[in-house]
């Protein structure tokens, strides 16, 4: 019987309602993390010149075999936890277990969302900004270095209204406390200062009025796009900073921003991406990046945007 | 097409060992050798957490379950991603398959 596998941490909440999605649906699951493997997880895959990957995936309460996964749902799982060794030994286990185990499911021909190789491509906003930029997407002009005069000569360009963002993630630990960067609107005395930008890379852009932003969450062929408004200043310039702020309404796409998203993912070989855009008072929709492994739960909250059935539909070919 | 993958890594990314954000009691160094843009990192507002209610998770069901009679855990938050600030307490999973 053809199976979805879904590999998520067991404790991402918003699995649970793909996986509840599925099962009503009559779909068989197998869930798993990959910090099952090897220990509550087993694995016995073996191909042959008959027929391709075929073999067990089994745990104490249930088995799947490779050959019957019709589709699979990847979202961040953990590590491995292996059994006590030393480090060398872990180190060269890891590395068999992601090559053994993550080596056979990602060769699976079926349907994925997405394949973890393509998401982990995805996730490097240069890329993002490229590949929408030729998709026919609206992106604002954007700047990455460790030249503290390209800085200056940037900000002079585009008038002086510029905001600055982590490229990568922005939370940390360090003086045992967890920190975040958010985008920051610069001021022209936080530009007076450019000691550290030569640390590394650092990514500037022109900010873009907005009359709002708007989260798209694609699933498949499917868009759904909820407005964010921020009442308060700080939300206005990142929601992510202040979600108490924040109202949400469901929205139409507009058709080139549609078509621009499609081939965006089709590019990216991408079936679920959740896209932030600004949506100017002329109703421009300006590309900031998509995540492909975006949260979405809280959107269907706030919306009714039936998100999790519509990930349950792409994962059964059913959208 | 299927993307190039320049390392194994990259084309099954897992959570890394050591926790998806490393503990550290290091301070910030200084202004020389710190990247810029930290110095507008901060402590998110830890008004804005969520406290997730208990749970287990449930082999049969493959999906979390309370300790208490009710609705299932995923039925009762609907948390985007809000930091508390708490280091012992990282956020719930961020965005991005990471590793």
């Amino acid at each position: 019987m053809p199976a979805v596998l879904v590999i998520a941490a067991q404790d991402d909440w918003p699995t649970d309602r793909v996986v509840k999605a599925l099962t009503d649906g009559g779909a068989e699951v197998f869930r798993m993390d990959t910090a099952q493997f090897p220990q509550e997880l087993s694995l016995a895959g073996r191909i042959d010149a008959r027929r391709g990957w075929s073999g067990g995936l089994t745990t104490a309460h249930r088995a799947v075999d490779l050959a019957d996964i019709s589709a699979v749902y990847y979202r961040a799982p953990n590590p491995f936890d292996l059994p006590a060794m030393s480090e060398p030994e872990r180190r060269f286990a890891a590395a068999q277990a992601r090559a053994g185990l993550g080596g056979i499911i990602t060769a699976l021909d079926c349907r994925w969302m997405s394949h973890p190789a393509a998401m982990s491509r995805a996730e490097y906003k240069p890329l993002q900004l490229a590949t929408a930029r030729t998709a026919g997407l609206t992106v604002p002009a954007t700047l990455i270095t460790n030249n503290p005069a390209a800085v200056r000569t940037f900000v002079g360009e585009v008038g002086g209204r510029v905001v600055c963002k982590p490229v990568a993630t922005p939370v940390f630990i360090e003086g045992d406390q967890l920190k975040t960067v958010y985008t920051r609107r610069l001021s022209a005395a936080d530009l007076a200062d450019l000691r550290g930008i030569d640390t590394t890379a650092h990514l500037f852009q022109a900010w873009v009025d907005k009359a709002h932003e708007v989260r798209l969450t694609a699933v498949g062929e499917r868009l759904f796009a909820a407005e964010v408004h921020a009442a308060g200043s700080a939300g206005h310039i990142d929601w992510r900073s202040d979600y108490a702020s924040l109202t949400y309404q469901a929205t139409t796409v507009p058709d080139a921003t549609a078509e621009g998203v499609r081939r965006y993912l089709r590019r990216l070989d991408l079936r679920f991406a959740a896209f932030d855009f600004v949506v100017t008072p002329d109703g421009t929709w300006t590309f900031l990046e998509a995540n492909p492994c975006g949260q979405w739960d809280w959107i269907e909250h706030a919306t009714g945007l039936p998100l999790a059935q519509a990930i349950a539909d792409e994962l059964q070919g059913a959208s | 097409m299927q993307a190039l993958i320049s390392h194994p890594r990259e084309a099954f990314p897992v959570a890394p060992g050591h926790g998806r954000i490393p503990h550290s009691s290091a301070p910030p160094s200084g202004e020389e050798t710190r990247p810029w843009v930290l110095r507008f990192a901060r402590v998110p507002d830890a008004a804005q957490a969520i406290v997730r209610p208990p749970a287990v998770y449930d082999n049969e069901l493959q999906m979390s379950r309370g300790l208490y009679d009710g609705p299932l855990p995923y039925m009762q938050t609907h948390t985007p991603t809000v930091p508390d600030g708490s280091p012992t307490n990282p956020p719930p999973l961020d965005e991005g398959p990471k590793d």
